[in-house]
């Protein structure tokens, strides 16, 4: 019988204030899954849009590899772009990496490696495999 | 081997002729006969023979279904007379009751639960009406609230699994008066419906005390391999009998509340109580006092601000101003 590597889940621990809020990241055998909330800010008129290029990838700092984006789920993949309709509009979305493997890690989420502070780059994102939690 | 629909069909021909006690012993052509004239099908001999060996095997095969054929009477029958196929004999009655429950548990059982007990309750109903068809078309003389589907209410499945297998859930939740996600593992012991709005209550370890979520702010959960938290029988059970509504007042114990309320609003109190401990202490001119031993919720509070003027919260203290704030 084929041996199945089970899922592990773990939960991001509070980070310093940032929009997107990264909330989950889920290791599976076919992709690495990371959930975020978005809320939409005052400063944009009907809470302006978002997007996420479809260059983004993962990039853990002891392997010299990119794990680029496969899919994602509530949010568009640039060019097309989601439109929100007012100042306190949310969004949960989920992004789909290759799969990373599993050991314990430190990675970058990168949008733009030139960042403006409109893309969505994450820095040192830790995973402790010990940490991860089995799904059913 | 799955018997198919077809085949269960016809079995129910057979067991109808084996049954009766007008008619005994069947004969093979009648058999066929039958079966034409109930399902309007052309059916073989070897058909019909297959069928009997098939009813006659153990379960989960068959229907340990005693038959044999009656050399001197030329038929089929049953060698035990009280044998029936559906297990239990059913008068007119009994079927008229089978059908209007059905019909009842379709109303108001359906929707309201999940898609899964929806499904199931409509396999009930198509059952039902197959095995006694009616000819008369019935009208509905019941309506029911049954509110559009609710975001979150898609998890209603996997958190009821979760409860009773002691499966921590993993989820996303938004706090719609924060602006803020968490990510929450909860440990769920009870799904809760208060006003169509679906709650899951347990032991959250980000809170580190048991909370109430409701479903529509839920999204993405997973079970989890995890040991479980499981809530002591007590506070689940006070969960279960000491609430109206949903949602404590924090660090309020079980007490005693009391409202006055107007002739008229007495006359809703009376008809529809919300809680199995309301005692009403009616005054001569209509109007009551009535008493509540429970744990006050923001649905409680909420009640009584709806009824506005025709009811004021008399005690305890603390309420009464909690209450005022709230106007």
């Amino acid at each position: 019988m084929e041996k199945v590597t089970p899922s592990l889940l773990f939960e991001i621990s509070e980070q310093e204030v940032q929009n997107p809020k990264m909330l989950r990241v889920v290791l599976t055998e076919n992709h690495t899954r990371i959930d975020f909330g978005y809320t939409t800010p005052w400063f944009y008129r009907k809470g302006g849009w978002i997007k996420i290029s479809p260059d983004t990838y993962l990039k853990l700092k002891i392997l010299n590899k990119k794990f680029p984006l496969l899919n994602a789920e509530g949010i568009a993949i640039a060019p097309k772009r989601l439109d929100f309709q007012s100042t306190e509009d949310w969004q949960f979305f989920s992004l789909y990496f290759e799969p990373i493997p599993r050991i314990d890690c430190e990675f970058d989420m990168i949008e733009s490696d030139k960042p403006t502070k409109n893309d969505f780059n994450y820095y040192g994102v830790v995973l402790n495999i010990i940490n991860g939690i089995e799904l059913v | 081997m799955p018997i198919n629909k077809s085949a269960f069909r016809r079995y129910k021909v057979i067991d109808m002729l084996l049954q009766n006690k007008m008619k005994r012993y069947p004969t093979m052509q009648e058999i066929i006969d039958a079966c034409y004239d109930k399902l309007v099908v052309d059916i073989s001999i070897e058909t019909i023979q297959k069928d009997i060996a098939q009813m006659r095997m153990s379960p989960p095969d068959g229907f340990d279904a005693p038959i044999r054929y009656n050399r001197s009477k030329g038929g089929y029958e049953y060698t035990n007379p009280e044998f029936s196929l559906l297990g239990v004999q059913l008068s007119d009655l009994d079927i008229e009751t089978i059908k209007e429950s059905a019909e009842l548990l379709q109303l108001v059982g359906g929707s309201r639960v999940s898609e899964k007990f929806n499904s199931a309750i409509e396999k009930i109903l198509t059952t039902v009406l197959e095995e006694f068809p009616s000819h008369k078309h019935r009208e509905k003389h019941v309506q029911t609230m049954v509110p559009p589907p609710s975001r979150g209410f898609e998890h209603f499945d996997l958190f009821y699994a979760a409860c009773i297998h002691k499966q921590p859930v993993s989820f996303i939740h938004y706090s719609y008066k924060k602006r803020t996600f968490s990510s929450i593992i909860i440990h769920p012991s009870l799904i809760k419906e208060f006003e169509n709005k679906w709650y899951v209550v347990g032991y959250s370890e980000k809170h580190q005390e048991v909370r109430t979520f409701g479903m529509d702010r839920i999204f993405s959960p997973f079970a989890l391999r995890k040991k479980f938290v499981t809530l002591h029988d007590s506070t689940l059970k006070s969960m279960q009998q000491d609430y109206y509504g949903v949602f404590p007042i924090p660090n309020q114990p079980k007490q005693q509340i009391t409202i006055e309320a107007s002739a008229l609003a007495t006359n809703y109190f009376l008809a529809y109580p919300i809680h199995s401990s309301q005692e009403v202490e009616k005054q001569s001119h209509g109007s009551a006092i009535i008493h509540f031993e429970l744990i006050p919720t923001l649905e409680l509070t909420r009640l009584f601000l709806s009824h506005g003027y025709h009811v004021k919260v008399q005690s305890p203290s603390w309420y009464v101003t909690f209450t005022q704030k709230l106007k």
